[in-house]
């Protein structure tokens, strides 16, 4: 068991059965060490959702394995596999995912919640969290009433809730103007920086690929390209292969 | 109203009383005459022939009679002072323990007419009927109704019937110095044996020494007086010695019923068919 | 609970109407069986309470049915060594009706044996403080003497000394109020409404000759009751019944069964209709809420949560119904118990006191919470399972629709396979081991059988219904083109969202098609019995109920009312309610021979020529078909009734059928009733006019006979028979408060569909204004669903009720008539139910349809 090594993709295979069969991934080997901070990108179909789906558990591969922080996904029960996202995932969405009806500070507080801790630390917790994405002071507010960078902020705070190794984010940057996704982007490279995990962005938006230090390219459900920079400096990038990925759609 | 008010002030007659003026005089009548000569031991200072047998004895023999008619006022007083007047005709007939009685109300209008015959054995409880001509109908009055109270007045029905003297014992009881309005008096304690069923666990009866008249008898349930007899107005009927007044008191209801004899006769020619229910439906 | 309080509470109070419908439809179903269950605890209370009041320190009654006895029986009693003390009773129900305010209804008249009641009952005549009666002799004295209770007197502004005029055997008489008793236990029992009299009076008075009805007891110290009991028994025969006064509330609880047994049949429909509601609310909740379910999933719930989450919500809104429901079904209660008296004095007999406290029994408010929780949970049993199915990668995709169902409509379809098949060998099964055929097994499985059916119905509900909107689209499309296609549309693809409606509303109209079927063969069956059983042309009674039998005539009426000119023959009657097997059944003595010439019945088994030769001649005895049934008695069977006089033994010679009563009729011949139960009096005149003599002359003839000396009641052969009716009426009446409100609950249901459809549809009805679609039709696309709904309800509706009423008539034959019913398809009720249904779907609609049209009304409802 490899505990230099975060995610391990081994030959993963995801095909959706339905009126016609569709090949989301098509045996994907991928192996993310700990702490690194990786971004899928690819176009529409490309399989990059499916992927970050696979590696939260919240999906199970057609053939092959996944492990996540040691742990085989695809022998786990569906208990089993909550019990990963519980202890291992935070996830980030492109829609934030808020409960509407929901404050802030418990919107946070849910997955603790979910995990049974009491109000009191829950409470405790999420304060923590507010403040660390420097939203301390709206923390008796409802999604609707913040804009939208904060709610992608309170959905990263809710994400880290329990200091997840892992954390996943889904076009966390997509549905966002430039310079709130910057300043998201920023923000979860902090986090990284700070906390150590390790972090996989799906995402199509170039600047987001070029801050990370990994950058996966996938199309049609294979890896194009796999590229790590050196310096964690954005702008940067050295492209071993140009498939055409990173086009605005 | 206190207790000492339900009695005679005054005693009138000192004379000898009878007993036959009422069937609940009969209860103390028989107890007191047929009691088994029972050695007391107690009292010795009274006159020593006199136990409790041979007072009573003594006493039925001075008031005996084949027959006995009277009208009887009937006045029930209760705690608030209401007083309800009635009025009926009493006949007697017979010898002890196996005398028939017949009452027949006669005033107020309501209840003129209602009737009770009571026929006594000398061995048993007596039988009672009520005969309630508004409804034509004669009803039994249960053995074991008898100590509820005889319509509203402060007697029971057990009050009304002769008994069999056997099923009950005798003493002197204590206190040599009793007297009674002014006359002295024996006290003579009588409990029912335990084949006897009867609301009373004892009763004391009051005999004047002098004429061997009843003076009071006090009905006791456990050890609390619960009836209070008082005799009164004595005079001398026919030869005998009858009270004229008698007032039995309810201790617990705090009323009481005076009834008083008039136009009293011993002796008096009855016939027997007339002490039956058939006879007392016919009237 | 944190989740319920995160997740749950604001999804609730988003959705009020449709949350508030949901509870409603376990209000309803809980009030419907809290309102039955207290209302029926109310009468058996009251009763109860009644007689235990009465009773006071009475530790054991003797009695012989209804029949009464003579009263040496007492001095029997009496003597007995284990007995202290026992007192003769009689009671009576007088109508008060001479009371002109506040409609005080009946007075209990007590008669008791003034000298030694007391003993046992504690109405002080005499307390030292307040005399309450004036003059005991004067009270026996004189037989119009009455002794009222306090409350009675109070209420009606009596006072000592005032005249009370009643209706007694002798007609109308005043009486006199001679004491006024002190408020204890025994006056409050009847609601307060007692009267004591005189037992010999009382004799007089209500026509019981020298007899009692009961004797109350006390036993003798050191004895026990039981030792008591075997004495008295062994003393007087197996004509008496010596039992604790408890007892009489177990066979007044006896005579009621078949009341219950519809009281608990309704209840679990009403229950079952709202479990249907709930489980309708729930899918909708489930399907609606996929997205949050994912959230859950994704942040680490388990399914195990999400699958609590949906119990406890649905355990919260079980709760908050049932309270609703016990809350409401008590508020309805009062209403149905003066219902059930009614009912109950009109069909057995037994007055009931109008003025009882109701019996909310705190047990049977928890069982009801209980049942209520037990039910939503149930019911979201389902939609819980399918919330903890979602796949969270699905349900996170905006716009995504998880077909939830898919494979479980397979998977009902095979299950409705078997079940149905059980069902049927359920049916067929107990035939063929027809030696069991009364063994409980059998019943058993016939209950099962009828279960699986209501279970198979429900299973099949979806595909039928969608089935039916898929036959219904074509025809909508004729009628409108552009609504009935979007309204079969919706219907068609969302047959979860319909279904549970469908199932609510078929089963309510299963419930409406079983009572409404049971009523009709029931009315033909008694139609049919009057016309043979009941052809005098005058009844003459000695009350005005038929069934109220403790006003009697004496054994004279019937030569004094045949030599009245213009009446050709006179039949007397006696009917009583004896104790038979343990069960209260009706005793009737009849002139057979006499019978057997003017009122001729065909007897189901045996023939009818020697049933009545045999039956006037003392040899045989002839019971009804009910009873037949219940009890498994056959012809030539040898029955042995106990009689205060001894044990009857005869045969049975003829089985008939007759409506007399509930728990069956034994027919005795009037002179070996008289033999066995020493009881000469009459209950009802029979009577039959030569020909061509006017009916209201001969009537006329009889009151005036009676004037003055007797209460004398006469109804025509038409007036008895339209009395029947009407009592029948009644009976179903109640049945039927229960039907509307099971109509409610569907139309709730209704109500709960369309507004998740328009929510649904929202987009869709937005897009179809943008497009141009104008608010009228989209209105009508919304009624037109509404219609579907209830076109579809209605059918299958008729189809389950077809099923059920067999099964109904079924349990009507052998569990609680025992009347032999026709199956008979009550079409005049089905097609009255058409418009009615229609029209109530329609109500349903306008509301839904309003906030269609208005979209600001959907977004307050459903902002999402």
């Amino acid at each position: 068991m490899s505990t230099a090594t975060a995610i391990e993709l081994d030959r993963v295979t995801k095909q959706f059965e339905g009126k016609r069969n569709v090949m989301a991934l098509d045996s994907v080997s991928l192996a993310i060490p700990r702490g690194e901070m990786v971004a899928i990108i690819g176009p529409s179909g490309s399989g990059k959702s499916t992927l970050l789906n696979l590696i939260g558990g919240l999906d199970r591969p057609s053939a092959g394995h996944v492990r996540v922080d040691g742990e085989e996904l695809s022998n786990l029960s569906d208990d089993g596999l909550t019990k990963v996202r519980r202890d291992k995932i935070g996830f980030i969405f492109q829609f934030f995912n808020l409960l509407p009806t929901l404050s802030c500070l418990e919107n946070v507080g849910l997955p603790l919640h979910l995990r049974g801790w009491t109000r009191k630390k829950v409470d405790e917790r999420a304060r923590e969290l507010l403040d660390l994405v420097q939203l301390g002071a709206r923390m008796q507010h409802l999604p609707d009433e913040l804009s939208g960078g904060e709610r992608q902020r309170v959905a990263i705070a809710r994400a880290l809730s329990i200091y997840p190794p892992i954390l996943l984010a889904d076009e966390p940057t997509g549905n966002l103007d430039t310079h709130t996704g910057a300043e998201i982007l920023t923000l979860i490279r902090d986090l990284h920086a700070r906390l150590k995990s390790t972090v996989v962005i799906v995402t199509h938006d170039m600047n987001v690929a070029q801050s990370c230090e990994r950058t996966i390219a996938l199309r049609d459900g294979a890896i194009v390209e796999d590229v790590r920079r050196r310096a964690a400096s954005p702008g940067e990038d050295v492209r071993r292969k140009h498939t055409g990925v990173g086009a605005p759609e | 109203m206190s207790k000492q008010r339900l009695w005679p002030r005054r005693h009138e007659n000192t004379k000898k009383n009878g007993v036959h003026v009422l069937p609940f005089h009969f209860i103390f009548f028989f107890f007191v005459c047929f009691a088994p000569s029972w050695p007391t031991g107690l009292q010795s200072s009274l006159i020593a022939a006199d136990n409790a047998r041979q007072i009573v004895e003594e006493a039925q023999k001075r008031t005996d009679a084949k027959s006995q008619r009277y009208e009887g006022v009937l006045q029930v007083f209760d705690s608030k002072g209401k007083i309800a007047d009635k009025r009926w005709t009493f006949e007697r007939l017979g010898s002890h323990g196996q005398s028939k009685v017949v009452l027949r109300f006669t005033a107020p209008a309501e209840v003129k007419g209602v009737a009770m015959l009571i026929v006594n054995h000398p061995d048993r409880a007596s039988d009672q009927w009520m005969w309630t001509p508004a409804i034509e109908r004669d009803r039994r009055i249960a053995l074991q109704d008898r100590s509820t109270r005889f319509f509203g007045t402060d007697f029971s029905f057990e009050d009304l019937e002769e008994r069999d003297v056997n099923q009950y014992d005798y003493t002197l009881a204590a206190g040599d110095d009793a007297t009674v309005d002014g006359a002295a008096c024996w006290k003579i304690q009588s409990t029912p044996k335990e084949s006897k069923s009867s609301q009373y666990t004892k009763s004391i009866v009051w005999v004047r020494k002098d004429d061997y008249a009843f003076a009071r008898i006090e009905n006791y349930v456990k050890d609390q007086v619960v009836r209070r007899m008082a005799y009164s107005d004595i005079q001398n009927v026919q030869g005998i010695w009858t009270a004229r007044q008698l007032e039995m008191a309810d201790l617990r209801r705090g009323s009481r019923t005076r009834l008083t004899l008039e136009k009293l006769e011993y002796n008096v020619p009855l016939k027997d068919e007339d002490f039956t229910l058939q006879a007392i439906r016919r009237q | 609970m944190t989740l319920l309080r995160l997740i749950s509470w604001p999804y609730f109070r988003r959705h009020v109407l449709r949350t508030l419908l949901t509870v409603a439809g376990i209000v309803l179903g809980v009030a419907v069986f809290v309102g039955m269950h207290t209302a029926n605890h109310t009468v058996l209370d009251g009763f109860s309470r009644t007689v235990d009041r009465i009773a006071g320190k009475t530790e054991i009654q003797v009695t012989a049915g209804e029949t009464g006895f003579d009263e040496e029986i007492l001095d029997k009693v009496q003597s007995a060594s284990t007995v202290r003390v026992a007192v003769p009773v009689i009671e009576a129900v007088v109508d008060t009706n001479a009371i002109d305010h506040g409609g005080q209804g009946n007075l209990l008249i007590l008669g008791i044996d003034m000298t030694g009641d007391r003993s046992l009952r504690d109405y002080d005549l005499e307390s030292g403080e307040d005399a309450v009666i004036d003059d005991p002799l004067v009270f026996l004295a004189q037989p119009d003497s009455l002794m009222l209770s306090k409350e009675f007197a109070d209420k009606n502004h009596i006072t000592v000394g005032s005249r009370l005029p009643l209706g007694t055997a002798e007609g109308e008489k005043p009486f006199t109020v001679r004491g006024v008793m002190k408020s204890s236990a025994l006056t409050s029992a009847f609601g307060g409404n007692l009267a004591v009299m005189d037992i010999y009076a009382a004799q007089k008075m209500f026509g019981r000759g020298r007899t009692f009805d009961r004797i109350d007891l006390a036993v003798r110290p050191g004895r026990t009751i039981a030792e008591c009991e075997r004495e008295l028994q062994t003393m007087l025969g197996p004509g008496f019944q010596v039992e604790p006064p408890s007892g009489r509330g177990q066979q007044f609880e006896a005579m009621l069964a078949a009341y219950s047994m519809m009281v608990n049949i309704s209840s679990a429909f009403a229950l079952f209709i709202g479990m249907f509601i709930i489980y309708n609310s729930f899918a909708i909740a489930v399907t609606q809420r996929r997205s949050e379910i994912g959230i859950l999933r994704a942040l680490g719930a388990t399914r195990r949560q999400i699958r609590w989450l949906f119990l406890g919500e649905s355990a919260v809104t079980g709760l908050i119904g049932s309270i609703g429901g016990v809350v409401f079904g008590v508020v309805i209660a009062r209403g149905i118990a003066a219902s059930i008296g009614t009912l109950i004095s009109d069909v057995y007999g037994q007055t009931q006191s109008t003025t009882e406290a109701l019996a909310t029994d705190p047990r049977l408010l928890g069982v009801a919470l209980v049942i209520g929780i037990l039910t939503s949970l149930v019911a979201a049993a389902i939609p819980a399972r399918n919330a903890a199915r979602v796949d969270p990668v699905q349900a996170l995709q905006k716009g995504k629709y998880q077909v939830l169902s898919a494979g479980e409509s397979r998977l009902r379809a095979m299950l409705a396979a078997v079940l149905g098949a059980i069902a049927l060998v359920c049916l067929v099964a107990p035939p063929l081991t027809s030696a069991s055929r009364q063994a409980g097994g059998a019943r058993a499985l016939f209950y099962l059988g009828f279960s699986l059916v209501i279970v198979v119905a429900l299973l099949l509900s979806p595909l039928l219904s969608l089935g039916l909107a898929k036959a219904l689209r074509p025809l909508l499309t004729r009628l409108r083109p552009v609504e009935g296609v979007l309204a079969a549309d919706s219907l068609i693809q969302a047959p979860r969202r319909t279904s549970a409606s469908v199932a609510a509303l078929m089963l309510s109209l299963t419930l409406v098609v079983a009572f409404a079927g049971m009523a009709r063969a029931s009315y033909d069956s008694i139609i049919n019995w009057m016309q043979t059983a009941l052809n005098p042309d005058l009844f003459v009674m000695p009350s005005q109920s038929i069934v109220v039998r403790t006003i009697r005539f004496p054994p004279s009426v019937g030569p004094d009312i045949a030599a009245i000119p213009g009446v050709e023959r006179v039949q007397t009657v006696r009917d009583a309610r004896i104790v038979f097997r343990k069960t209260p059944i009706m005793l009737v003595a009849i002139e057979v021979a006499s019978m057997a010439q003017t009122a001729q019945r065909v007897p189901v088994a045996g023939n009818a020529d020697q049933m009545y030769r045999r039956a006037g001649a003392g040899e045989g005895l002839i019971v009804s078909d009910n009873l037949a049934l219940l009890q498994h008695l056959s012809l030539g069977e040898m029955l042995e009734i106990p009689a205060p006089n001894g044990l009857v033994r005869l045969p049975i010679v003829g089985i008939i059928v007759d409506f007399s009563d509930q728990q069956g009729t034994i027919f005795v011949d009037r002179r070996q009733f008289l033999k066995y139960w020493g009881d000469d009096s009459v209950n009802v005149v029979r009577v039959y006019l030569k020909p061509g003599v006017q009916m209201p002359d001969v009537r006329q003839r009889i009151l005036e006979r009676f004037a003055g000396q007797r209460q004398v009641f006469v109804l025509t052969n038409a007036e008895l028979k339209a009395y029947i009716l009407r009592v029948t009426d009644q009976w179903f009446g109640l049945t039927s408060i229960q039907i509307a409100v099971a109509v409610l609950v569907a139309i709730l249901g209704i109500v709960n569909t369309l507004t998740v459809s328009i929510t649904d549809r929202r987009r869709e009805l937005g897009v179809l204004q943008a497009v141009g679609g104008l608010q009228g039709q989209i209105r009508r696309t919304i009624w037109l669903e509404a219609l579907s709904i209830a076109v579809i309800g209605l059918t299958l509706g008729f189809v389950l009720g077809a099923i059920n009423l067999y099964y109904i008539l079924q349990i009507v034959q052998y569990d609680i008539g025992g009347m032999r019913l026709d199956y008979e398809f009550p079409y005049p009720t089905m097609l009255a139910l058409v418009p009615v249904m229609l029209a109530a779907a329609f109500v349903a609609a306008i509301w839904p349809a309003e906030s269609a049209v208005r979209g600001s009304l959907v977004e307050a409802l459903e902002y999402e």
